[in-house]
């Protein structure tokens, strides 16, 4: 009964017409596209069995567009099915992708790895509202309670450069900072506490690699952590070899992740993985000024370099 | 001239990862010039600092290293042009990652050592020393070498006693 | 499982004295892989030597550690050794114990100690060394050298005249540079001309130098060794095979009033013009911009007088492909422009001097132009606003120069001599003339060149003024020129018929591109920058490229020449080897890993990394990899730290090699 009570408490975000433009936005434009024969496929969402989720879904036909949609359980970044992890989507030719705006900075990202290349992708850039966190009740609509804790400092709702923009932004309220909250109460700790709250959680860790399977960046195709000659990274699921896997992660995604937190969505232990990506992103900010965007960029923070670079930390 | 030794209680491992054309000359030049420091640096070679993997700094830490100095030339007099401008912008990057995981920066320590600064190699490496013996072993990663499992709680009292039984 | 061979240097007593080398070698036995350990006095000594070399043989060693001094001390050595053992060089290691050891630790037990670990850390390396064959890279024993000025002539000389064909090209329609356009040259005061017109004819009849005038660099692909140059010849419209020089077409062309910039817009030429009687080559080029012809489509008299039929009005640009295995850069300088500060322009300019207002306000070069006996008044020193014969002429020094305010803090070298120069050789030609100069400070080092400068005050009674000018104004038909004399502590007002100027050098303008083209680094003021201020001069920190002359900084005609004939003993040093052969400490990838995001690329210094294109049988692209040149790789191993997937690896020190390392800790 307390979830009866819940539900009528739930202001929703957007109101459920949002929604439905959206997706008649993306379906007109898919099947637009597939019957003109401009694209071989659409990358996009379906509905999934139980209410309130969504599934990636690769439309191939007019009549499988019309089963596109877009809400708020469309929390995958679709910009992994592009990457070199899932080659045989690119190998079927064109295609188009229904991008948020954080799986639009993942693309961004991506093109500026040389892994895509944008004449060869029609990108149906959604505005986006935000989706469900991990654990959100599905039952309830978007709502305060219910969305991810990434769209609540989500500054790309709208999204820039793409070849269509399915719906448009509703006004959206203000929501608290949870995750950079979460940021700068770490950040306050000292490195012992820190130590202990890390080592807390990475040794739940069971190595399921979850979070490098839905990585949009982590698509080698012969993984660092994995390899055995040499060993750099211990491959066992201990809290040594744990803490090594995650801190490898976090620097390799330091100057590229999008902060789409895929990661931390599909950690099935609750590691709070994105505030990794979180802390990186805001010190190359800080020391560079680089921050993911929707523009692809030439070099990476850490690809170049200025002769002046800080360095007061070096003796 | 020979001070009297003093025996410490704990004595740290330090591992030094350095550049073959400055630090490693400057290390040497301190050799040829016969100055003392203390003995429990060891150094790890590379052509350029711009070598250096983030994953090297970690795995010494986990195989034992108490202190770890990460050492090369001057902005503008790297051999390879812009080696370690990278490693710069690779190790500012790295070392934040490190403090937010928990390691205390206290114990890595970054410098530019060139071949002529022989003095400079005894002073950042004495110094580092200093400071890490005062600070005792890096328990953290020690810890967690020793932890077996991640469900490591399988502490039954119908496991001790069967530990127990084993003669 | 290895068979390692440890051998433990006494260094006499160096390493003994504190490291008891007996344990050390002991320590080294009982290790995993180790088949053999021994200690020895005096590893590097022939018997030294011979002991490793016999131990290889006699118990199959695989690898080897020396246990001794620093490996930039002797580790050549012990791979010569190792190899003559018939073992690959590159599986010998050395263990510092000498200066990272025994030298800088004084407690026996200590030293030991450390020593017993640092051979275990490379004992454990060396198991994981791999065999590595040093590389060899073809060389075209061709040059090219770019611009046509002394130093470029000199460096393409001495090449050619080792055997080597040399592609010289030069921007301007005749070699010759600046040293063409100076009347005497300091301290000899022997006429620039007559020292230079005769290499200027040695490069044209030279049987090993293909020369290309009018012509600039398009784009350089390659590396040291095997460069493909593209030089785009820019259209003449005189056809060089057929035009005789016979000079009848300069003398007909009926537009005759354009400034000639190679006289410093003091003279006039025709729109058809060779730009001094001595060019090389003598062919005359058509400047389309000022053509009677290229603008209406009327006149067409040069193509009507011609006898050979050389005049072609419909050439293009020619792109031509010269394959060459060095580069000398000979680019030069140009003079500050001391106008009003022009548009897009670093630097501050100098309008309170009225350069470019006032007409008889001229800069050095000028000068030269109207003291050189071929310049436009026939050596006659005049006056540009009246041609009167100047009596009161005030040279200006560090104009420009040393002059951080107007952006540029460097001394231009050249100015204090040129200037002493230009007093005297005004004092020889107007005899009852007074010169003043203005100077911050005399800098004179070189050989007879203080001497010189005392001379031009004390027997050609140049008057010298300790100080800045302020300001330059006309007064009728006079210059007034302000400044102060610092040493009297007075201001000092002169009117003088012409005023001239020493501007500061500078690099040239699009300095920066020709150096992206080829690839080599310059410094914040656009000159060449050498890859060790004292030790590498005229090499650039790209392998291959080589410096001579004023683009590198500013150098008077001793300097220029003296460098020039050291980048051609640089060029001709790499074209004595049959094949390059470099040490095989470079990056290799591995093609099956490589995802293709070129972060290797991105950071590597050198531009060693390309993108290769895997094709199957039929031609169709399967993937795009990176490719490290070996050739270009300079071995620093930033692309593999930078990799994610490792998928790049720097031989010699490889993941394996490191983590092995560190593993024995």
């Amino acid at each position: 009964m307390t979830n009866t009570a819940q539900k009528l408490d739930t202001i929703p975000l957007v109101d459920s017409g949002y929604w439905s433009s959206v997706t008649e936005a993306i379906r007109t434009e898919a099947e637009r596209l597939l019957s003109s024969g401009e694209v071989t496929a659409v990358i996009g969402y379906r509905a999934g069995r139980r209410s309130g989720t969504a599934l990636p879904a690769i439309a191939t036909s007019p009549e499988q567009a019309r089963e596109l949609v877009f809400s708020p359980g469309c929390v995958n970044n679709l910009a992994l099915y592009l990457t070199k992890a899932k080659k045989d989507v690119a190998k079927k030719g064109k295609v188009a992708i229904v991008a948020k705006g954080c799986d639009l900075k993942a693309l961004a990202g991506l093109m500026g790895e040389s892994q895509l290349k944008r004449e060869e992708l029609v990108i149906i850039g959604v505005a986006c509202a935000g989706v469900y966190g991990a654990s959100a009740d599905r039952s309830l609509p978007l709502s305060e309670e219910t969305i991810a804790r990434k769209c609540r400092e989500c500054t790309v709702h709208a999204p820039e450069g793409v070849d269509l923009t399915a719906g448009s932004v509703p006004a959206l309220p203000q929501l608290s900072p949870e995750e950079a909250e979460e940021l700068a109460r770490l950040e306050a700790m000292t490195p012992r506490e820190r130590w202990a709250f890390w080592t807390e959680h990475f040794s739940r860790c069971v190595r399921c690699m979850a979070c490098r399977q839905v990585c949009p960046f982590c698509y080698c195709e012969q993984c660092y952590c994995d390899r055995n000659r040499p060993q750099g990274v211990e491959t066992s699921p201990r809290p040594a070899g744990n803490t090594a896997w995650h801190i490898v992660r976090g620097m390799h995604l330091a100057g590229r992740c999008a902060g789409c937190a895929e990661c931390e969505r599909a950690c099935p232990m609750d590691i709070p993985l994105n505030l990794l990506n979180r802390k990186m992103a805001q010190e190359l900010k800080e020391l560079y000024g680089h921050e993911a965007g929707i523009a692809p960029k030439e070099k990476g923070p850490l690809a170049e370099y200025r002769e002046d670079d800080d360095q007061s930390f070096i003796k | 001239m020979h001070a009297e030794k003093v025996k410490h209680d704990f004595e740290p491992k330090i591992v030094a990862f350095v550049c073959t054309w400055c630090t490693y000359a400057g290390a040497d030049l301190a050799g040829t010039s016969r100055m003392q420091y203390p003995s429990n640096v060891r150094v790890v070679k590379f052509p350029c600092t711009g070598r250096i993997d983030p994953v090297f700094i970690l795995r010494a830490f986990q195989k034992g290293a108490d202190g770890i100095l990460v050492s090369g030339c001057h902005p503008g007099d790297c051999h390879y042009m812009a080696g370690n401008f990278h490693a710069r912008r690779r190790f500012a990057a790295f070392r934040k990652l490190l403090e937010f995981v928990g390691v205390d920066l206290a114990r890595l320590q970054f410098s530019w050592v060139s071949a002529a600064e022989g003095g400079k190699w005894v002073e950042v490496v004495t110094e580092l020393t200093e400071r890490i013996r005062a600070m005792g072993p890096l328990e953290e990663f020690k810890e967690l070498e020793l932890e077996e499992c991640w469900s490591g709680k399988i502490d039954t009292p119908e496991l001790q006693e069967a530990y127990k039984a084993i003669p | 499982m290895s068979r390692i061979g440890v051998f433990v240097c006494h260094c006499g007593e160096n390493i003994s004295r504190t490291v008891d080398v007996e344990k050390v070698a002991a320590a080294a036995a009982r290790l995993s892989g180790v088949a053999y350990a021994t200690d020895y006095k005096y590893m590097c000594s022939d018997p030294g030597q011979g002991l490793l070399k016999k131990a290889v043989a006699e118990h199959r060693l695989d690898g080897i550690v020396v246990a001794a001094c620093s490996p930039r001390m002797h580790e050549k050595t012990f791979r010569n050794a190792a190899k003559s053992a018939g073992l690959n060089p590159f599986l010998c290691e050395m263990a510092n114990i000498r200066e990272h050891c025994s030298w800088v630790h004084e407690d026996r037990e200590e030293a030991t100690e450390k020593a017993i670990s640092i051979v275990t850390m490379l004992v454990e390396r060396v198991k994981k060394n791999r065999k590595l064959v040093p590389i060899t890279v073809p060389i075209t024993k061709r040059s090219l050298v770019i611009g046509g000025g002394i130093a470029g002539i000199q460096a393409a000389l001495d090449i050619a005249d080792a055997g080597h064909e040399v592609v010289l090209v030069e921007r301007e329609p005749s070699i010759g540079g600046h040293m063409a356009q100076l009347s005497e040259t300091f301290p000899t005061l022997d006429c620039s001309q007559c020292i230079m017109t005769p290499k200027m004819v040695d490069v044209a009849n030279h049987p090993n130098i293909r020369l290309y005038t009018y012509s600039e660099i398009e784009n350089v692909e390659g590396y040291i060794g095997n460069f493909q140059v593209t030089v785009r010849k820019k259209a003449r419209s005189v056809d060089m095979d057929k035009c005789t020089g016979c000079g009848v077409c300069t003398a007909k062309c009926p537009q005759k009033k354009i400034p000639n910039s190679f006289d410093r817009d003091l003279g006039m030429r025709p729109a058809i013009y060779v730009p001094f009687p001595q060019a090389v080559p003598n062919t005359p080029v058509i400047d389309r911009a000022n053509c009677t012809y290229f603008k209406t489509g009327k006149c067409g008299v040069c193509q009507k007088v011609c006898g050979p039929g050389a005049v072609d009005y419909e050439q293009q640009d020619e792109l031509v492909v010269e394959p060459v295995g060095a580069i000398v850069v000979a680019t030069g300088f140009e003079l500050y422009d001391i106008g009003p500060k022009p548009a897009g322009s670093p630097y501050e300019g100098y309008g309170e001097f009225g350069y470019g207002t006032i007409p008889d306000v001229i800069d050095g070069l000028t000068f030269e132009r109207l003291a050189s006996a071929s310049g436009p008044t026939g050596g006659k020193i005049v006056r540009p606003s009246d041609g009167k014969e100047p009596k009161q002429v005030v040279f200006i020094q560090c104009v420009g120069s040393r002059a951080r305010e107007k952006g540029i803090s460097y001394c231009s070298k050249i100015c204090c001599m040129y200037t002493a120069k230009h007093t005297m050789l005004y004092h020889h030609k107007v005899h009852d003339g007074q010169a003043y100069v203005f100077f911050m400070d005399a800098r004179t080092p070189g050989k007879n060149y203080d001497e010189f400068w005392r001379r031009s005050i004390e027997e050609e009674e140049a008057v010298y003024i300790r100080g800045m000018v302020s300001r330059l104004y006309q007064k009728g038909d006079k210059v007034v020129v302000m400044g102060s004399d610092v040493l009297v502590g007075v201001q000092v007002e002169i009117e003088a018929d012409l005023v001239v100027l020493a501007t500061a050098v500078q690099a040239r303008t699009g300095a920066d591109s020709l150096a992206q083209k080829l690839g080599i680094s310059y410094d914040k003021y656009n000159f060449y920058s050498e890859a060790h201020a004292k030790l590498k001069p005229v090499e650039c920190a790209t392998a291959g490229i080589y410096l001579a002359g004023a683009c590198q900084g500013p150098k008077d005609i001793p300097d220029t020449v003296s460098q020039a004939s050291a980048a051609a003993a640089k060029v001709m040093t790499l074209f004595a080897k049959a094949e390059l052969e470099r040490e095989p400490i470079v990056a290799k990838v591995n093609e099956r890993n490589c995802v293709a995001c070129f972060y290797c690329k991105k950071v590597c210094p050198y531009g060693a990394v390309e993108e290769k294109e895997i094709r199957d049988r039929n031609g169709n692209l399967i993937r795009v990899v990176a490719y490290v040149n070996p050739g270009v790789c300079g071995g620093c191993g930033t692309c593999q730290a930078t990799c994610p997937s490792k998928s790049v690896e720097l031989d010699g020190y490889t993941d394996e090699q490191v983590i092995a390392m560190i593993d024995a800790l």
